[in-house]
């Protein structure tokens, strides 16, 4: 009964100081972890298909657009912002063909692609963003030229690898797409121009200018006055450097 | 019957249903439209589908809460022991109550299309593709939860268990993927088959339903739409004659 009393009379100053006890243990706890801090990965590893088709719950175009939104922030680590050449480009990689498996018929993952992972510092990196667009353009090249373009372009301006350039632009001359301009067919031309053969350059303008002539291919006046001008020139360069055209 | 549908739909007001959903789909709007812009093209087709999925769950899981609160509460106040004193049938009893419920869920679905429409300016014929797929969807969920409602009386184990019906019907298109892959060591097993085949054969095919692509590009299958309907048909039979036989057992 004694002891009864004693704890009723006690128990609330006993609670108080447990109380106190564990409050110091959370400081101590807390102190003493303080370095411990969260891993943020600038880029994680992609999910895999089959976690894709799980997370999707059967509408796999609202997941596209949470982890394209959460692809198009990644680096947005809540502490500034990282720099494009610290993000491991393999993953990037990743990420985009899992998109495309959920939807290839947006914009969005390829213009991230080519205006936004493009302008790494680190420009070996830029391979992965090319063979991602080239990857996603051969599936339809007539509907997506324009990223088919822009693998040129970037392989051209930014990396500056003109042969993987051309190979690319010969893909790029294939499209059937009725709203590809003329100059898609022309880009091997170009390229070539821009490694120095000329005369394959020729080659590949005379063959468009041949196309018209048959009636395979309707060019407007203004693109075939530009072509004969293209033809003309390098003849003029094809025979000043004492080269028969005929051999191109 | 009529009085029933008056009954479920004061009942919606009474519980704040259509407060709390529009709340809460106001909320969604308001974040997959800011989600949307923040895109860095195709704003208009990330909102959308924002706002398709993110609706779609606020809205199931907003009529599992009402339609199992409601049955529970209806069971503890006797109000279903009073209505059937009347003479109604168990049959139009369930009847009523289901179309009630459907009917209260489609209110709210009808302003979310109108919504959804006027914001996202999509197809039209896509867009009442959508809704009339979300609302065999719903219709299909409301008829388990009320099922479950009967059967189980206690309200939380009547959420939990449409919750989970809901979750593995919409997980039910990798449940049949997975029965095809040979990659899995695990599901290479025999008992592994049997069950997956054993819950794919028994749960409907949600995952097919009301997708959000749809709001952006279309119907690309028209085919899907006679699949789901179809899908929707047997399976509100089969819950809704499930649920007769279960109440003509009951005694009060």
């Amino acid at each position: 009964m004694n002891r009864e009393i004693f704890y009723h009379l006690n128990s609330s100053r006993f609670f108080f100081w447990i109380f106190a006890l564990i409050f110091c243990c959370q400081l101590f706890f807390s102190n003493h972890f303080h370095g411990v801090q969260a891993k943020i990965e600038i880029v994680p590893p992609a999910p895999s298909k089959q976690s894709a088709a799980i997370l999707s719950f059967g509408d796999n175009e609202f997941l596209f657009r949470i982890l394209s939104s959460r692809l198009q922030n990644s680096g947005d680590v809540f502490a500034g912002f990282v720099s494009l050449k610290n993000y491991n480009y393999a993953r990037i990689y990743d990420w985009m063909t899992m998109l495309d498996g959920l939807n290839n018929q947006s914009r969005l993952v390829p213009a991230l692609a080519s205006y936004y992972y493009s302008q790494t510092q680190q420009i070996e990196d830029v391979r992965y963003v090319i063979k991602y667009l080239e990857e996603h353009s051969e599936k339809n090249i007539d509907a997506n030229w324009w990223w088919l373009f822009q693998a040129v372009f970037i392989a051209k301006d930014i990396l500056k690898d003109l042969d993987l350039a051309l190979k690319l632009s010969e893909k790029l001359a294939q499209n059937n797409a009725e709203n590809a301009p003329l100059w898609t067919k022309q880009m091997p031309a170009f390229i070539l121009e821009k490694q120095g053969r000329g005369c394959l350059a020729f080659k590949a303008i005379r063959n468009l200018i041949e196309q018209s002539e048959n009636g395979a291919r309707k060019i407007s006046a203004s693109e075939m006055e530009f072509m004969r001008y293209f033809i003309k020139d390098r003849l003029q360069k094809l025979q000043n450097q004492k080269f028969n055209p005929d051999k191109c | 019957m009529k009085s029933i549908f008056k009954y479920i739909l004061k009942n919606a007001l009474r519980d704040r249903l259509y407060i709390g959903v529009f709340l809460a789909l106001a909320l969604a709007f308001a974040l997959s439209i800011f989600l949307g812009n923040t895109m860095l093209v195709e704003q208009k087709q990330s909102s959308a589908a924002f706002i398709a999925g993110s609706c779609r769950v606020i809205i199931v899981f907003g009529m599992i809460l009402f339609v199992c609160l409601s049955v529970a509460r209806a069971f503890e106040n006797k109000e279903i022991e009073f209505i059937l004193s009347k003479a109604i049938s168990r049959e139009k009893f369930i009847l009523g109550y289901l179309c009630g419920f459907y009917l209260a869920a489609l209110l709210i679905l009808l302003i979310l299309a109108l919504a959804i429409f006027a914001i996202t300016q999509s197809n039209l014929a896509a867009t009442f593709a959508w809704l009339g797929a979300l609302s065999l969807e719903i219709f299909i969920i409301i008829a388990f939860a009320l099922l479950t409602s009967l059967i189980l009386k206690n309200p939380l184990a009547a959420i939990m268990a449409s919750c989970g019906f809901y979750i593995l019907s919409r997980l039910m298109g990798i449940f049949i993927i997975s029965l095809q892959s040979t990659n899995n060591v695990i599901l290479q097993q025999k008992p592994a088959q049997i069950a997956i085949k054993i819950i794919s054969l028994i749960f409907p095919r949600l995952d097919l339903f009301a997708q959000s692509s749809w709001l952006n590009y279309g119907i690309s299958d028209l085919q899907i739409l006679t699949t789901i309907g179809l899908q929707s048909l047997i399976y509100i039979g089969l819950l809704l004659f499930m649920s007769f036989y279960d109440f003509k057992q009951k005694q009060f």
